[in-house]
């Protein structure tokens, strides 16, 4: 699995689970970036309730995150909200489409819940440009922030001509930094393929934010940040298929790359642990066998060293 | 074994076989001990002259031999932060095991990566030139070992960049394809 | 303070401490002499290499090399001269060139390589060319050489 999945497993394979078989329920588990989720039967056995916490909640609903889920999920949005959550899905199980092909899409529209709040701000951007590019007053749109993170932020921003995206985050550790960069260097440089000139312009600082975001305040100036920008022309969300595939890819990046930097350490790991196990059999090879036969006397006794 | 490490660990080989004539000695400092001198270092007249083995500045082995102990310090060759890391990474694995790998020291000493403490006792209950044969084979192996965990990385770097960069471009010959149709 | 007493190094009242200076024989000239000696070395080194005589200058320079302290300056123009020879041998001269040193100069030989390996880096040293005399000598005079050079405090 190299890439990540942007649906939420669990939503998909326990609400397909209810649909066959209502019963009573009421499972939390959370997704990345320390999205929480509920889901419940308060009520009664086919009413679901499902309930998402984000924590820049705030920051999406400014940026229109209430209208795409009004649209993606229409009459199932509930109008209360369950306390100490941020939003609510009501799922009446009698309502749902019949089994087949509608049914799998309705599930898996229900699993995308996080995505399509993360969504708002990438879709407002692509519609800002758009009117930018039809010669609007300003050369920039509004700078969003999504603080979807303690200490890491993402940033849109729309100009005339393309959308640019930076993500900040944090390197924990120096192994972190040194694997990070590394990797960012392969997005860098892996753009020169004739297969991926067409992908987004991969950009990466260390320490210091890009001129854009210079002017933010509250940022976090110290070695172990590093700034990713993504470069998104026409192309790449014009046609909204594509708009929504690459939606889902961005919104994952931080994740994605943070994972990969911990499979690579679990890799290392393990081959560390291969390589000391042959040092050991190599020293082991030094140690001398002491010699255990049984000695006897003349008269048959055993000796017996005390 | 490459041609420009061999006269590298040469040197290591015959100096260390050199050294490791070790023999029980107790301490004269204190009455009824019994340690390694050159930890120890309270005795002037035990303590032999240290010989240091170098190919450059950044690849050494610093060799220092006393009556009853020697003391082997590795420094391993870093070109980059990149091998710094794995490098740190790998010696500081094999230190927390350093029991199991009886004449491993628990730290190096400043200037090294990893150190070596080879004791008469050592001596007496493994084979001499075993002992060796073992940091000689640690020297190959552990650059070897720090280029390809270098080379697997980048690897694993790119396969990655690759896999998800080309999400957004296959989607967009998709785009190219359907331009034609509008 | 009270407890200051416990902090007095008492080892340097002892009588029967032991110090560096009497691990071995001083050398018995002094440090002028010796550099002076050292220089006269060096241009018999120079002349002897431009006849192409390596081993006889290799004799030369690794004669009564200077040793002990206070002549710091003696041993990097000794080092400096022995290096220039080093460089310019032919690596396949090196067997014959040690075989042909005694026992005295093969041990002073093999000092002052560890000395070069010591400090890399230093004038126009080549860890390369040390590692190669290090060891064609090795095979001639053997692990015995090592061990003399570890017990020698005269060191160069």
């Amino acid at each position: 699995m190299i890439l990540l999945e942007s649906h939420n497993v669990i939503i998909q394979t326990t609400v397909a689970e209810k649909l066959a078989k209502p019963s009573a329920l009421d499972v939390q588990f959370v997704d990345y970036d320390g999205v929480r989720f509920h889901l419940s039967t308060p009520n009664s056995k086919t009413v679901l309730l499902l309930s998402m916490h984000i924590r820049c909640w705030d920051e999406l609903v400014r940026y229109g995150a209430l209208d795409v889920l009004k649209r993606e999920y229409g009459p199932w949005l509930s109008e209360q909200v369950e306390p100490e959550y941020n939003v609510s899905l009501e799922i009446d199980l009698a309502q749902a489409p019949q089994e087949g092909e509608d049914r799998d899409r309705f599930i898996k529209s229900l699993s995308l819940l996080k995505r399509h709040a993360l969504a708002a701000p990438f879709e407002r951007a692509f519609i800002a440009q758009r009117s930018l590019e039809d010669g609007a007053s300003s050369d920039h749109g509004e700078l969003m922030q999504i603080h979807y993170r303690d200490e890491e932020a993402i940033y849109i921003q729309a100009s005339a001509d393309r959308v640019t995206v930076f993500f900040s985050t944090i390197f924990r550790e120096e192994t972190d930094r040194i694997f990070g960069k590394v990797f960012l260097q392969e997005f860098v440089d892996a753009r020169r393929l004739p297969a991926l000139q067409n992908a987004p312009q991969v950009l990466y600082s260390n320490r210091d934010p890009p001129l854009e975001l210079r002017q933010v305040r509250g940022l976090k100036d110290s070695e172990d940040v590093g700034y990713v920008t993504f470069v998104l022309f026409p192309r790449h969300f014009t046609n909204p298929d594509v708009a929504y595939s690459t939606i889902s890819h961005i919104q994952l990046f931080r994740d994605y790359l943070h994972y990969h930097i911990k499979c690579s350490k679990a890799y290392m790991h393990s081959r560390m642990r291969h390589r000391v196990s042959e040092f050991q059999k190599v020293l082991n090879r030094a140690k001398t066998e002491v010699a255990t036969t049984e000695r006897k006397t003349v008269s048959g006794r055993t000796l017996v060293s005390r | 074994m490459s041609n420009v490490l061999r006269p590298y660990l040469a040197a290591v080989r015959s100096t260390l076989t050199a050294a490791l004539t070790l023999e029980n000695f107790s301490s004269q400092v204190v009455e009824r001990h019994n340690k390694p001198e050159i930890e120890a270092g309270g005795s002037k007249e035990v303590l032999l002259n240290p010989l240091t083995i170098s190919r450059n500045e950044n690849e050494r082995v610093l060799i220092e031999p006393s009556v009853n102990s020697i003391r082997l310090s590795i420094k391993i060759k870093q070109a980059d932060e990149i091998e710094r890391i794995l490098c740190h990474k790998f010696t500081r694995f094999m230190m927390q095991r350093a029991e199991s790998f009886i004449v491993l020291r628990r730290k190096p000493i400043p200037g090294y990566d990893i150190s070596f403490l080879i004791t008469n006792f050592h001596a007496e209950t493994m084979l001499k030139h075993k002992i060796v044969d073992f940091i000689i084979q640690f020297m190959e192996d552990v650059d070897k070992e720090i280029s390809e965990m270098k080379l697997s990385l980048n690897a694993r770097a790119r396969t990655v960049a690759e896999s998800y960069l080309s999400t957004c471009a296959v989607t967009n010959f998709h785009t190219l394809a359907n331009a034609d149709a509008y | 303070m009270e407890g200051a007493f416990r902090k007095i190094d008492i080892d340097v009242y002892d009588e029967d401490v032991l110090a560096e200076e009497e691990l071995y024989q001083p050398n018995p000239r002094g440090p002028a002499e010796v550099l002076s000696e050292t220089k006269q070395k060096a241009t018999a080194v120079r002349s002897a290499l431009a006849k192409g005589d390596v081993s006889g200058a290799l004799g030369i320079v690794l004669q009564n090399p200077p040793y002990g302290p206070h002549v710091e300056e003696a041993k990097n123009t000794n080092m400096t001269t022995l290096v220039s020879i080093l460089n310019s041998t032919k690596s396949s001269e090196i067997p014959n060139i040690v075989k042909s040193l005694t026992q005295d100069e093969q041990d002073t030989l093999m000092k002052c390589l560890y000395k070069g390996m010591a400090m890399p880096g230093w004038g126009d040293l080549s860890g390369s060319v040390l590692l190669g005399w290090h060891e064609k000598l090795t095979e001639v005079a053997g692990t015995g050489c090592i061990v003399r050079v570890m017990t020698d405090r005269r060191t160069v």
